[in-house]
């Protein structure tokens, strides 16, 4: 996993496609000999302290190195390699680049997240280390450094090998101005201190910051092929827009297999160079992987039905209890066969971020009465039909990290009117909304960019009249609802960000005021009145209280766990106590339909998996394909087969 | 006193004999009678409510919070509960519910979660419940009434523009008619549905719902005027040659005068017979836009949304698809057959007399 990238929860985006992007994959009037290295290399040398060179003697000697080889293997030996698979995909990817414009969209995953190697990754399964593209790592506390051993067999998919150098170049190219991508620069620059290298296979990296989890971090990183960017410039969006970059990994895009709107494929690499090693032996079994384009949901499940695709999520109640039931004829007679898998891992915090730079917003009895006047539990019950479970705070499933007993604020019509009357909203207007002294109404704007969650905003609208509070909803394209909270337009936004598998939540991006407002408070501490909202963060509810700003201030400069176990919890407290987020629900678990011929490990996943294809676990079983299609068209049936992996249900 | 001129009296005759059209006149402006008191008849507040020897009138008037009728909570009072209560209290109270006694907003979710129901005259849900429990019969109306006063004001702002520009342009001809022509033909190479998706992604949620309707028919409006100057042109350019026109002139009629007394009524028929079909063009199109998901906000209930829900919901809910589906058709199809009837009772090969 890169270090990863809190990305907009993108379920159900949907993006216009762009026509006519123009196939650039051909050098256009720049020198064709151009060599970037040079750059590269002035860039070394201006910058010693960030790029270090040294060699092998001077690794300090008593260094406790670690290599995973304890940790369990991922997959099942009885997986076999072959056979193509099909999956849907709601968009075509805007582009094949892996930074710059558009590139932080969901078909990341099949070009880095799920598929491409870093040094080392947390073991869906226990949490700790295993390697990848490097062999051991050792960690010395001291010095904020992470010493790193390649695996010298490593190559990328055009059969280079992976040297030191890829390290060193990808901090160049992750800061460099010409990828167009601030995250990236901000990110490479500010994270991370130093890279040296020792030797062709070995380096170490250095972070501001020992944090408890310093070798995630470290390992995190993946390398970059320098001599597939050797001709990089400010031309880099285009032309590199449609070019597959030498991947490590096992699985690469062929350029026959990408049809503009349509489909992209991966293709397995026949002789990956790690396709014999502990944990990657089992996995990324299919020859091939296509990806058809299916904007519509409907469509999509018609497809699935049909055989034309192997899975279907059935996270939604109405496709798991309804369009696929347990009765239904494909499902009894194991032609389809059905899964729930629970999970653990750090949830989405859906839910209602309260702008409180609003007026009325920043009223904190008003904030507590939106929270007792919206009813989560009958969202819960009636439209997840009981499968969710309520959200508690906007830092869920971060283990200890987590507030081991604080409760989200139920719906209580009685405790939401007096919250309202202390807000000076006590009489109900002609139409039941609550009106104030000067006439104004209690009504707010509640936005989304989920369409398909529509009807949970209707459900919650209708139960805030009961406590004469109204929200006028509104529906918006995915890219539209997050700009506008991104430009912090929004009343209240229903939304939720993407969680990464990380050992503890991040407060800065969300709480702290430097994401708020662009001075928030003046020297004596006092707020500053003509302090300017700041645009383009993640601080949707506007949060700016001088005592969150210090407890973040500790936390990111904690590096002792309990110490920020503690701060964490008094944090979420905090948050808690200023009411600016109603935390909603979160499925604690994945479900789907697939077909028999699709196999899966005995326990089906692991433990902190995102998702049923996170992992590449499965396999095929291609002569189970034609003999179960076939099987459906004499009408001869097999073993039903519908299962509940609860063994980490929470 | 306004008198009809004998043409037209016989143009109204000719479109009675044709029965096909008239009763589909009387059906629809019946159904628009109906539409227009719908609060009486599809609605989740109560036609009267007698408690304590008093009568209430909830259609119409302010909320009555439950505490009014002696129930212990402050909201809106659930009218279908108080009926029950008062039945079993045996008392003097009582509730008149209208026919169907749902609003199209709520969830009734009897089995407890959100989940079609079939039709059921038992729950009065006589066409079903939608994917959240919302009673279809009560969305359909609503939804036909705002498709249908939507369908009517936007012919009729079509109708001033469209009118009012394209007469200009035939009246004054010259550079006048030049420049609008050029101006339409650019204006009406922009594309509708585009714009429709841009304006409202930027329309800002604080808008309220009655405005976003009305921005919606402003735009839709604002794309669909220019045909209609076409026929209005050419008409007026018409009647402009005859001699009746130059004869005003000479009396000294204004130009105003001209064309709204003179040019107008003569080319009325070519007007009424273009309204019908315009009806069931901005029905198919808000219809559309609802059912892509850029019509109509939501909550607002809609024959597309219908639609919509009903075809991602064939083989669960086919109930769904098929009361939206055949209200739709029933609607366009009425409207059709007027509008058939009116292009044969004033088609001019009959009844004009040429000099």
């Amino acid at each position: 996993m890169q270090v990863s990238r809190n990305t907009f929860w993108a379920g159900c985006l949907s993006v216009l496609l762009l026509a006519g992007c123009g196939d650039s994959s051909e050098p256009k009037s720049q020198e064709p000999s151009k060599d970037v290295m040079t750059e590269v290399t002035a860039f070394y040398a201006a910058n010693p302290d960030f790029f270090g060179f040294k060699t092998e003697t001077d690794i300090p000697p008593n260094l406790i190195w670690e290599d995973g080889a304890e940790q369990p293997e991922i997959g099942s030996p009885k997986a076999t390699k072959g056979g193509a698979r099909y999956r849907r995909m709601q968009d075509f990817p805007r582009t094949l680049r892996t930074a710059g414009p558009d590139s932080n969209g969901s078909f990341r995953a099949y070009l880095l997240d799920d598929v491409g190697m870093t040094l080392a990754k947390p073991h869906p399964q226990t949490g700790e280390m295993y390697p990848g593209l490097a062999q051991a790592w050792a960690v010395d506390k001291p010095n904020k450094t992470v010493y790193m051993k390649l695996d010298p067999r490593a190559t990328y998919s055009d059969g280079t090998p992976i040297t030191a150098d890829d390290y060193m170049f990808m901090f160049w190219f992750y800061r460099s101005p010409y990828i167009s991508d601030p995250w990236y620069n901000s990110n490479y620059s500010t994270r991370f201190t130093n890279i040296t290298r020792y030797s062709d296979h070995m380096i170490s990296i250095s972070l501001p910051q020992a944090k408890p989890d310093m070798t995630y971090f470290a390992t995190s990183v993946r390398p970059i092929p320098r001599h597939h960017y050797k001709e990089m410039g400010e031309d880099f969006s285009d032309r590199y827009q449609w070019q597959f970059e030498p991947t490590p990994g096992p699985y690469i895009i062929k350029a026959e297999d990408i049809r503009k709107g349509r489909s992209i494929a991966l293709t397995r690499l026949e002789n990956w160079w790690a396709k014999d090693l502990k944990f990657y032996r089992h996995r990324f079994n299919m020859d091939r992987v296509q990806f058809n384009v299916i904007r519509d949901t409907a469509k999509a499940f018609e497809a699935f039905k049909r055989g034309d695709i192997d899975q279907f999520g059935l996270g939604l109640a109405e496709y798991w209890y309804e369009k696929l039931s347990d009765n239904a004829p494909d499902v009894e007679a194991g032609y389809i066969k059905k899964a729930v898998f629970y999970n653990q891992r750090p949830r989405p915090p859906f839910g209602l971020w309260i702008n409180t730079a609003r007026p009325l917003l920043d009223n904190l009895e008003l904030r507590q009465g939106i929270a007792h006047a919206t009813n989560w539990q009958l969202v819960i019950d009636q439209f997840f039909r009981g499968d969710s479970s309520r959200l508690h705070d906007s830092n869920d499933g971060f283990g200890e990290f987590s507030h081991p007993t604080l409760k989200g604020r139920a719906f209580e019509i009685e405790q939401a009117l007096q919250y309202f009357a202390a807000a000076g909203f006590s009489q109900r207007g002609p139409d039941g909304i609550l009106i104030n002294a000067t006439g104004e109404r209690l009504s707010f704007t509640l936005s989304t960019g989920y369409a398909s969650m529509k009807d949970v905003l209707t459900i919650l609208k209708q139960e805030a009249a009961k406590a004469g509070l109204e929200f006028r909803i509104e529906v918006l394209d995915g890219t539209a609802s997050w700009k506008k909270t991104q430009e912090k337009k929004h009343d209240i936004s229903f939304v939720a960000f993407g969680r990464f598998l990380e050992m503890y939540p991040r407060f800065w991006e969300h709480y702290h005021s430097f994401n708020a407002y662009d001075t928030a408070f003046l020297e004596d501490g006092s707020i500053n009145p003509q302090r300017k909202l700041k645009t383009q963060t993640n601080n949707l509810e506007s949060f700016a209280i001088p005592e969150m700003d210090q407890l973040i201030e500790q936390y990111r400069a904690s590096e002792d766990k309990q110490e920020m176990i503690e701060l964490a919890h008094r944090m979420i407290e905090l948050h808690h106590d200023y009411a600016s987020f109603v935390p909603g629900f979160y499925q604690g678990f994945f479900r789907l339909g697939y077909w028999r011929w699709l196999h899966y490990p005995e326990e089906f996943s692991y433990k902190h998996a995102s998702g049923p294809g996170e992992l590449f676990v499965e396999w095929i079983d291609t002569a189970a394909k034609q003999q179960t299609l076939d099987a459906k068209k004499a009408g001869e049936k097999f073993e039903t087969s519908i299962t509940i992996y609860d063994q980490w249900a929470e | 006193m306004f008198h009809f001129n004998p043409q037209t009296v016989k143009k109204l005759q000719r479109f009675r004999q044709i029965k096909r059209g008239y009763y589909s006149f009387l059906a629809l402006a019946g159904l628009l009678v109906l539409l227009i008191f719908g609060e009486l008849l599809v609605n989740s507040r109560a036609l009267i409510v007698s408690f304590e020897g008093e009568l209430y009138f909830p259609t119409y008037a302010a909320f009555h919070p439950g505490t009014d009728f002696g129930l212990d909570y402050s909201y809106e009072t659930n009218y279908r509960e108080l009926k029950h209560q008062f039945a079993s209290q045996g008392g003097d109270n009582w509730v008149l519910m209208p026919l169907v006694p749902y609003n199209p907003y709520e969830n009734h979710a009897p089995g407890g979660i959100f989940t079609p129901l079939p039709p059921s005259t038992e729950m009065q849900h006589y066409l079903g419940t939608d994917t959240t429990s919302r009673d279809i019969l009560a969305r359909l109306f609503y939804g036909t009434r705002i498709a249908l006063l939507f369908s009517l004001v936007f012919m009729a702002s079509v109708y001033l523009i469209g009118i009012s520009i394209g007469c200009a342009m035939g009246y004054f001809g010259g550079v006048f008619d030049l420049v609008f022509q050029r101006i339409i033909e650019i204006w009406s190479n922009i594309p509708f549905l585009y714009m429709v998706i841009i304006v409202f992604s930027v329309i800002p949620g604080s808008v309220s719902l009655p405005l976003r309707i009305a921005i919606l028919l402003i735009v839709m409006v604002l794309f669909s005027w220019t045909g209609m100057t076409y026929y209005m042109r050419t008409e007026t350019y018409k009647e402009k040659s005859r001699d009746y026109i130059a004869a005003a002139r000479i009396i000294g009629a204004s130009n105003s005068r001209i064309i709204f007394r003179h040019i107008m009524p003569n080319i009325l028929s070519t007007l009424v017979t273009f309204m019908p079909f315009t009806i069931v063009g901005a029905i198919s199109s808000i219809t559309a836009l609802d059912f892509l998901g850029f019509g109509l906000p939501v909550p607002t209930s809609s024959l597309g949304e219908l639609l919509k829900q009903g075809t991602a919901n064939l083989r669960t809910a086919p109930w769904i698809v098929i009361s939206a589906f055949s209200t739709l058709v029933a609607l366009l199809t009425l409207v059709t057959f007027i509008g058939e009837a009116i292009r044969e009772s004033f088609d001019p090969k009959i009844f004009s007399i040429y000099q």
